[in-house]
C-alpha cells in the first residue's frame, strides 16, 4: 500500500487549499532513497522537483577535483529540485541522502505546463517557493558581504582582480 | 502614464497588457531628491520600486557607521527594478538605495501585492513566478562566485578558511 503524503507539513504547501493540494497529490509519484545515494548529480540533469517526508539529505559543491564542500543539511519535510524547476533543469549542487529517504517526485515539466495554463495550485506553489528564495537570498547577501571584505583584506594581487570579482558578486545581488 | 512606464521595463514584458494595468492601477509616482533613501538597510522592504528616471547607489554599511559604495544604477541605461525581494520576503533589506540627484520612481506596495496574491488574481502570481525565477537565477551565479571567491581566498594561504566555509551553510535551495 502506498501512503499519500501529507502535503499540509511540508511548508511550502500549506497555504493551498484542500483541492489544490489534492491536485498535486495526484501528480505525485512515491520514491525512496538509500543511505548514501545520490539524488541529484551537481551538472547532470534535474528535471523533478521532490517533497521530502521522511529522513535527511546533504547537499555537496566540488571545490576542486576530489574535494567538495558540504553546504547543507536538510531534513524532511522540505523540497528539493526547486532551482531546477525556475532555472535550467540542471542541478547546481550534489544531493544525497544521509538516511533513508521518502520522498514523493513530480516532473518539471508538468508543473511548468500547469503554470502556463495559470494553474491556482501551481501558481501558489511557485509563490511559495520564490517567499523561500527571498530568506535566501537575504542570507547569501550576507555572505557575499563577507566574502568582499576578506577579499579586500586579502588583496595581495592589486586592486583590478578585486574590483572585476566585486563587480560581478553585485551584479547578482538582490537587495 | 505609469502603464507606458512599465511597459518599457523589462521586468514587467511577461503581463499582457490587462495585467499591467492592475499594476498600474495600485502604483504611484514617487520622487525623491538628492541623499534620500529609497530602501534603507536592515529595514522592511515594504515596495517594489520601477527607478523611471535619475541615479541611485547602492551602499553597505560597515562597523563604525561608514558604508562602502556597492553599485550606481544609472537609469538612462534602462529602468531598472529595485526592492523586488520584498514584495515576497520578510528579512530587511541587505543595502540602502540612495538616490544621487532627483530620481523619479513607481512605487508598487508589499501590502496591495500580497492583497493580491490573496485574492488569487493571475498577474500577482506571474509577478512572483518572474520575481522567483530572477532570484533563482542570481542565487546560482551567486553560489557559483562564493565558490570561486572560498577558492581565491585558499589560494592566498587564508587559513581559517574551514571555520569560513562552515558557516556558508545556510538554508540551502537547490
Amino acid at each position: 500500500m502506498r501512503e499519500t503524503p501529507d502535503l499540509k507539513d511540508v511548508p511550502i504547501f500549506e497555504h493551498l487549499d484542500d483541492d489544490e493540494r489534492a491536485e498535486l497529490e495526484e501528480l505525485l509519484e512515491p520514491v525512496s532513497f538509500k543511505a548514501g545515494q545520490r539524488i541529484f548529480e551537481e551538472g547532470a540533469p534535474e528535471e523533478r522537483l521532490f517533497v521530502i517526508t521522511s529522513g535527511t539529505v546533504e547537499v555537496y559543491k566540488g571545490l576542486a577535483p576530489g574535494r567538495r564542500q558540504l553546504l547543507a543539511r536538510i531534513e524532511a519535510p522540505t523540497v528539493i529540485g526547486e532551482m531546477g524547476l525556475l532555472t535550467e533543469p540542471r542541478a547546481t549542487a550534489s544531493v544525497e541522502a544521509l538516511t533513508r529517504v521518502e520522498a514523493h517526485g513530480v516532473g518539471r515539466d508538468r508543473l511548468l505546463e500547469m503554470l502556463d495554463a495559470d494553474s491556482p495550485a501551481a501558481c501558489k506553489l511557485i509563490y511559495e517557493i520564490g517567499r523561500t528564495l527571498a530568506e535566501r537570498m537575504a542570507a547569501t547577501n550576507e555572505t557575499v558581504a563577507e566574502v568582499i571584505s576578506r577579499l579586500e583584506n586579502t588583496n595581495a594581487r592589486g586592486s583590478e582582480d578585486i574590483d572585476v570579482f566585486r563587480d560581478q558578486l553585485v551584479e547578482d545581488w538582490s537587495f | 502614464m505609469i502603464e507606458e512606464t512599465l511597459q518599457e521595463v523589462r521586468f514587467f514584458e511577461f503581463l499582457t497588457e490587462e495585467e499591467r494595468e492592475e499594476f498600474a492601477e495600485v502604483s504611484e509616482f514617487v520622487s525623491f531628491g538628492p541623499g534620500e533613501n529609497i530602501i534603507e538597510e536592515g529595514a522592511e522592504q515594504e515596495s517594489l520600486f520601477v527607478l523611471a528616471s535619475g541615479t541611485v547607489e547602492v551602499r553597505k554599511g560597515l562597523p563604525g557607521g561608514r558604508s562602502r559604495l556597492l553599485a550606481e544604477i544609472d537609469t538612462s541605461h534602462g529602468r531598472t527594478v529595485v526592492g523586488e525581494r520584498g514584495l515576497l520576503g520578510e528579512s530587511g533589506a541587505s543595502a540602502t538605495v540612495r538616490a544621487v540627484g532627483e530620481v523619479e520612481a513607481i512605487r508598487i506596495p508589499r501590502e496591495t501585492f500580497r492583497r493580491m496574491v490573496a485574492e488569487g488574481r493571475p498577474a500577482a502570481f506571474k509577478l512572483s513566478y518572474r520575481i522567483a525565477r530572477t532570484l533563482a537565477r542570481r542565487l546560482t551565479r551567486l553560489d557559483e562566485e562564493v565558490v570561486e571567491a572560498i577558492r581565491e581566498l585558499e589560494s592566498r594561504g587564508e587559513t581559517d578558511m574551514e571555520a569560513f566555509r562552515d558557516r556558508l551553510i545556510t538554508d540551502w535551495s537547490v
